[in-house]
């Protein structure tokens, strides 16, 4: 069997049970990836999004997955989701300064804004650089749920407003995908995202 | 932004249920055909508390998290009796999105309100206060509003922010089930006094007290429960009548 995507468990956080039921709701065939070895008999890698940036890069390291993920990341096509798309970047700031995967050229900072944060809620997207992934759903609402934000001027596929404030809300670059929102709390668009993600 | 409109099920497993004034249950349905319904309905999030869990010092029973997960792709935030960061871990595995603490953190120890942010991230912490109206001021409760905390709601909201919850979930002893509206000096005084989102519960009676809640408060969300609980409305209906009066929701 061909096109299996594999769905990283690092340990205390993550919330894969939701994201492997709407991967396979749009049609995937999931593995759960918790050694490096698992990383071989997957096509692709989405990487889940809950907790906090410096957790999950100790956790990724704690279980021996960060150096075969960082270099699967270069050849497979990845989806980051939340968390999982923030530490794409170069540096995050949550808890303190932490290395992330530097495959964009990103920091994730905290979202500084003049309303309530973490902005948690459904808010459309706005597409400015269209890509496979966000195929027709284009303007539909995601569900967000986060306090830190990717800034990064150079990968940008789509961007988002919360109360005044413009923020990064999907990056695409070369194989590499990137939501901030979360597809598997997003009703029918968000297995749209999951469906595209698979036909990649 | 949008204003949520979200379920809350008060769960005594396998039935969903409803207090009065948080005693006297009534039986709902059953959990998995209640999520069903509400998820078709488009409720932005569910929220499923388990109100015996605290009370009996049990588990919350993860099974019944995992099916309910199963019915739906929108935000589920969980709780009842969560005392450890390992209770937080079980629940994100059966499917929980954000886990929801109240008796042990204002009673015993608040924290573990930063040892859960500083893991999972804040975002995924939400603290649900039952406030109980004195004189001048509200208190804390816990267990379906039995037991006091002294606490103060406008104290403890704050104590929570900085300590890093990422939501809070505001009920009301007082109007808890009686379906005659909200206590919106309530809600607008924690919804002012924080910089997190908070979800107001306890008081819907009809789409007015909704729509009045909103313009009064302006809290992040709502979560309502008896009025759709006995089909007094649907949630499309909810939304179709806050959007004619000009307040946003996601459709």
């Amino acid at each position: 069997m061909t096109n299996i995507i594999g769905l990283i468990n690092y340990g205390i956080a993550g919330n894969i049970h939701s994201i492997k039921k709407a991967i396979e709701k749009a049609g995937g065939n999931v593995l759960i990836i918790e050694k490096p070895e698992d990383f071989n008999q997957v096509d692709k890698i989405v990487i889940p999004g809950v907790g906090s940036f410096k957790d999950a890069m100790f956790e990724l390291e704690k279980n021996d997955l960060l150096e075969s993920l960082k270099r699967c990341v270069l050849t497979k096509p990845t989806l980051g989701i939340c968390l999982g798309m923030q530490i794409l970047s170069t540096l995050g700031y949550e808890y303190g300064k932490t290395k992330g995967l530097d495959v964009i050229n990103a920091e994730v900072k905290e979202i500084v804004v003049d309303a309530k944060v973490p902005h948690v809620g459904f808010n459309k997207i706005e597409v400015i650089k269209s890509n496979k992934l966000l195929e027709g759903v284009e303007n539909k609402e995601f569900y967000f749920m986060h306090s830190y934000e990717v800034v990064n001027y150079t990968n940008i596929s789509s961007l988002t407003e919360y109360c005044g404030h413009t923020f990064v809300s999907s990056i695409q670059k070369n194989n590499i995908y990137g939501v901030q929102f979360h597809p598997e709390k997003s009703r029918e668009p968000g297995v749209r995202v999951f469906k595209n993600f698979i036909e990649i | 932004m949008t204003t949520r409109i979200i379920v809350k099920l008060d769960v005594k497993p396998p039935y969903v249920v409803k207090p009065v004034h948080f005693e006297g249950l009534r039986k709902i349905g059953t959990l998995c055909d209640l999520v069903k319904k509400y998820y078709e309905q488009g409720a932005d999030e569910l929220i499923y508390i388990d109100i015996v869990a605290s009370l009996y010092q049990r588990d919350i029973l993860f099974d019944q998290v995992e099916a309910a997960a199963n019915e739906m792709f929108i935000p589920f935030a969980v709780g009842g009796g969560v005392k450890t960061i390992n209770d937080f871990s079980k629940l994100f595995h059966a499917g929980a999105d954000k886990v929801v603490i109240n008796t042990f953190a204002v009673q015993e120890d608040p924290s573990i309100i930063n040892q859960a942010a500083e893991i999972f991230g804040k975002q995924a912490v939400v603290v649900n206060i039952e406030a109980k109206k004195w004189d001048n001021y509200w208190e804390c409760y816990s267990d379906c509003g039995r037991i006091r905390s002294g606490k103060r709601v406008l104290d403890w909201v704050t104590e929570v922010e900085q300590r890093g919850a990422g939501e809070i979930v505001l009920q009301s002893v007082d109007t808890d089930g009686r379906q005659r509206g909200f206590d919106i000096d309530l809600a607008k005084q924690v919804v002012e006094a924080v910089n997190i989102p908070v979800v107001i519960a306890s008081g819907a009676g009809s789409l007015d007290d909704i729509k009045n809640l909103i313009l009064q408060a302006n809290p992040s969300g709502v979560a309502i429960s008896s009025l759709l609980h006995y089909d007094k409305t649907t949630i499309l209906e909810i939304k179709e009548y806050l959007l004619d009066n000009g307040i946003e929701v996601s459709l």
